[in-house]
Parts: C-alpha cells; sequence; structure tokens
C-alpha cells in the first residue's frame, strides 16, 4: 500500500494549529491600531506548525483549513472569499519561502524571513482583491507604506516568535516524542 | 546554492513584492480620477478634473468679509486663494496663472491670474447665497459690482486650455 504523504497524526496535528490560528485571531486582541499586527501570534503558529511536521505543504495545509474555518465562521470584514484566500496564502507564501530557504524553520533568520514572506501574501491578498473591486480596505487609508511595513515587521516578528518556540519544544524533547508517534 | 544565497534571493523577491505594490498604486492613484459629489463645484486644472467641494467643505476655512462700494453690504464668505490651496499644491500656481471661474446657468465667467487671487487685499472671495450657491465677488475693479460677480458658480478651471 502506497504510503500517505502526510500521517493521520500529523494531519490532526496541523488541523489543530489551524484551529488555534482561528481561536488566536478571535480571542487575541492587541489594541496597537496598526495594519498586520495579528501577525505576530499568526506567523508564530504557522512556523511551528512547519517545524513540527516538516514537510512541504505543512503551511499550506494549516493555512487553507484555517482559511475554511475562519470562511464559516464568518471572520474577517471583507467577505469569505477574502478571509478563505488570505489564510490560505498565508501559508502557501510561507512554504514556498521555506522551500527556497531550505525547510528549517528553527533557524532564526529562516524562520523571520519565511513568515515575512508569508505575512506579506496576505497583505498582497487583501489590496489585490482591494484594488479589483474597489473594496475600501483599511490598510489603503491608513497609508500603504506604513501597512506594508506593518506587514514585515509583524510577520517577522511573528516568524522570530515562533523559531524560539520551536527551539523550546526541541530542548523539552517534544521532537522525540513526536518521532515515536509517528 | 548557499544558505546566504538563498536568503539574498529571498529578500530580493520580497523587495521587489513591495516595490511592485507601490509601483502600481502610485499608477493608480494618478490615473483615477476623483469623483464629484452630487452638486459639488469641480476644479479643473490643465482640463482635468483635480478635485470638486461643495460649500459645506469649506466650513473649515477661516471665513473673510468685506463691505462691497456698490451697495455698502458685507459680503462674507471664504477666499478663493484658501479654496484653491485645499486642493492645488501652491508650487503649481505661478503668478500669471489663468483662473477661471464660470457659471453656466448665468453665462458669467471672470477671468482672473493667481497673483490677483492670492493677493488679500483683493478680497476675490466667494459669498454663500441663501439659495445656497456661491458668489464670486472681489474688491477688483472688473469684479467689484452685482453685474461684474458671479453668481451661481459652477466651475473652476485652472490654465483652462483655448
Amino acid at each position: 500500500m502506497k504510503e500517505r504523504y502526510f500521517s493521520t497524526f500529523q494531519l490532526i496535528l496541523l488541523a489543530l494549529f489551524a484551529a488555534l490560528i482561528v481561536v488566536a485571531k478571535i480571542a487575541l486582541r492587541l489594541p496597537l491600531q496598526l495594519s498586520g499586527h495579528s501577525g505576530v501570534f499568526w506567523m508564530a503558529i504557522v512556523i511551528v506548525a512547519a517545524g513540527v511536521v516538516p514537510k512541504v505543504g505543512a503551511a499550506s495545509l494549516v493555512g487553507l483549513t484555517s482559511g475554511l474555518i475562519a470562511a464559516f465562521l464568518g471572520l474577517g470584514d471583507f467577505g469569505a472569499l477574502n478571509t478563505f484566500l488570505s489564510y490560505t496564502m498565508v501559508g502557501v507564501g510561507t512554504d514556498l519561502a521555506l522551500l527556497l530557504l531550505g525547510r528549517a524553520p528553527e533557524n532564526l533568520v529562516v524562520a523571520a524571513l519565511a513568515a515575512t514572506f508569508g505575512h506579506f501574501c496576505k497583505f498582497l491578498v487583501k489590496w489585490g482583491l482591494g484594488a479589483l473591486t474597489g473594496a475600501p480596505v483599511g490598510f489603503i487609508a491608513l497609508g500603504l507604506a506604513k501597512a506594508i511595513v506593518g506587514y514585515l515587521v509583524f510577520g517577522a516578528l511573528g516568524g522570530l516568535l515562533g523559531a524560539l518556540t520551536l527551539r523550546a519544544l526541541r530542548r523539552a524533547g517534544f521532537f522525540s516524542y513526536l518521532a515515536e508517534k509517528k | 546554492m548557499s544558505q546566504r544565497t538563498r536568503i539574498l534571493i529571498a529578500v530580493g523577491v520580497l523587495a521587489l513584492l513591495v516595490a511592485a505594490v507601490l509601483v502600481i498604486e502610485a499608477l493608480r492613484g494618478s490615473s483615477v480620477e476623483p469623483t464629484l459629489a452630487p452638486g459639488a463645484i469641480p476644479i479643473y486644472r490643465d482640463g482635468k478634473l483635480e478635485a470638486g467641494f461643495v460649500p459645506d467643505d469649506l466650513a473649515a476655512l477661516e471665513e473673510a468679509s468685506f463691505v462691497d462700494a456698490e451697495e455698502g453690504k458685507t459680503q462674507q464668505g471664504w477666499l478663493l486663494r484658501d479654496i484653491l490651496l485645499l486642493y492645488v499644491r501652491e508650487n503649481k500656481l505661478k503668478p500669471d496663472t489663468r483662473i477661471v471661474v464660470t457659471s453656466s446657468s448665468r453665462g458669467k465667467a471672470a477671468e482672473l491670474t493667481w497673483a490677483e487671487v492670492a493677493d488679500p487685499a483683493h478680497w476675490v472671495m466667494f459669498d454663500l447665497s441663501g439659495r445656497g450657491t456661491l458668489k464670486l465677488v472681489s474688491t477688483l475693479e472688473r469684479l467689484d459690482v452685482r453685474d461684474e460677480w458671479v453668481q451661481d458658480v459652477d466651475k473652476i478651471e485652472i490654465d483652462p486650455k483655448p
């Protein structure tokens, strides 16, 4: 029998990370009033997911699943399609960047860069759909350059947080535990 | 490929994407004409719509007034200079820049230069009529009596094409 790309255990883990993103998005409210500030926890979770399940497509699957959950829960101000695409592209962008950077999400530079890339993909979706449909997009009103900087900085911070979490998990023996579970 | 090269490529791609967004947004911004609210008075510059305003938009401006020589009435409103500077950068306006204020319903128009408009001594200003329309008044010799005023102004042109 052909072995499946993701094991059931890995799929459950990735689904839990996806749910965690949505829960975090609902529950954590940082009073920063800056575009993209949710990227701090969002990208941290995506990077941790990509580290815990070290396979190409893991981050994309987390993005896709969280996008589906968020769209069905009615999150976001610009409709289900916008929400679904932006959540999904966070994962796809992170995966592409990790693919280029050699899949080493515990490396601080790699994690920060991959997370910045993934988070900027979310910005691209929001900006692109806003430009195509003419819908008012909050960050345009706040200033495009400021919004871009916000997305890049908070994405990078999230990536750093994710990499540090992965390092802490490794020190705690979590990856040895995971190896037994596969 | 070394890790350093991969990182440089990723940073380069990211920088390209950011630059593309900024360039596209700049192009979009320069190609999109402002839309006019119903009843707004358009300001054209070189034949292109620059902005539009309704008298309510002028509330934030400092009011000006003078007593006209013909009827001794107080003309109160907003200086045309202040209104234009709300929408057009001052460095785009030279002393000889022509400014034409038109009322199509009255078939009247006044042609002024920026030097005349910018000089506060000339009181080139809009008085708000009882009907809520704007009337161009001034102490300039060719605009200082009722027949010369431009009532119900509905267009302002800066350097209109002949």
